[in-house]
């Protein structure tokens, strides 16, 4: 990825660890039983700070419809299937059809996000509900 | 109950979205703080509907409610349009969510 003049760390290494960071975060929020067990819960606010810090620091140099898209679908997957492998459930072959529905549907609708389409007098300023609001101002293909 | 509990923690993480958003980097001191208090709040209700969700089908659920629920937002405050792609995603998201439930899975 060219990125002229920034930080050297590669932001789709940073997003898929953003990614990863999140289904940490899925997974020990469940494992916490409602903020109950203390280590889970001390595990679950790091990750959900981690998660929060690596996806905007992906964001600032990949595209955020892209970047958020990625991101959910890593977190939903993710969840789905180690959630059954750290915790007492199961995972049947509906359930997955399902959920396998759910997280194209959140992969499509975040890439179908794309702030472009939005009219706007300004477009430096135009608001955007994501978690980057600034458009990377380097150059992107 | 879990439901309500789902619904709770999806306005929260809704809010965290726009408050990220305007937190700049979190360069913007009261929206940090708004996104870090949203997001504790709807981590907490997550975690409630998560006793009785199995995780990775509230999560799930959890995250594609909050993304419909930011991007029909984005219609309605913010200027966007609702094309036909978003409009699918959307269906596509009830579809898995309503076929999660009638599978009794959630």
């Amino acid at each position: 990825m060219p990125n002229s003049g920034r930080s050297s760390a590669n932001p789709w290494l940073v997003l898929l660890l953003a990614g990863g960071f999140e289904v940490g975060y899925a997974l020990s929020v469940g494992g916490s039983h409602g903020f109950t067990r203390l280590t889970w819960s001390l595990v679950a606010v790091v990750f959900f700070l981690l998660t929060l810090w690596a996806l905007s620091v992906a964001l600032r140099s990949i595209e955020v419809s892209i970047g958020y898209a990625v991101w959910a679908g890593i977190g939903s997957a993710g969840a789905a299937l180690l959630g059954p492998v750290f915790f007492d459930e199961g995972l049947s072959a509906f359930q997955a059809l399902w959920l396998g529905v759910i997280i194209v549907g959140v992969v499509w609708l975040k890439l179908a996000d794309r702030p472009q389409q939005a009219p706007s007098a300004d477009p430096q300023n135009t608001p955007q509900v994501a978690v980057a609001p600034h458009e990377p101002q380097d150059a992107r293909r | 109950m879990q439901w309500l509990y789902l619904a709770i923690a999806d306005i929260f993480e809704i809010t965290v979205a726009i408050a990220a958003g305007k937190a700049e980097g979190f360069k913007n001191r009261p929206w940090t703080v708004v996104t870090l208090l949203s997001g504790a709040i709807g981590t907490y209700f997550l975690s409630k509907a998560l006793l009785t969700f199995d995780v990775g089908v509230g999560y799930a659920i959890w995250t594609s409610i909050a993304g419909i629920g930011i991007t029909l937002l984005g219609v309605l405050l913010f200027n966007q349009r609702l094309d036909w792609r978003k409009a699918l995603g959307i269906l596509v998201i009830i579809a898995g969510v309503v076929g999660l439930q009638l599978s009794g899975a959630a």
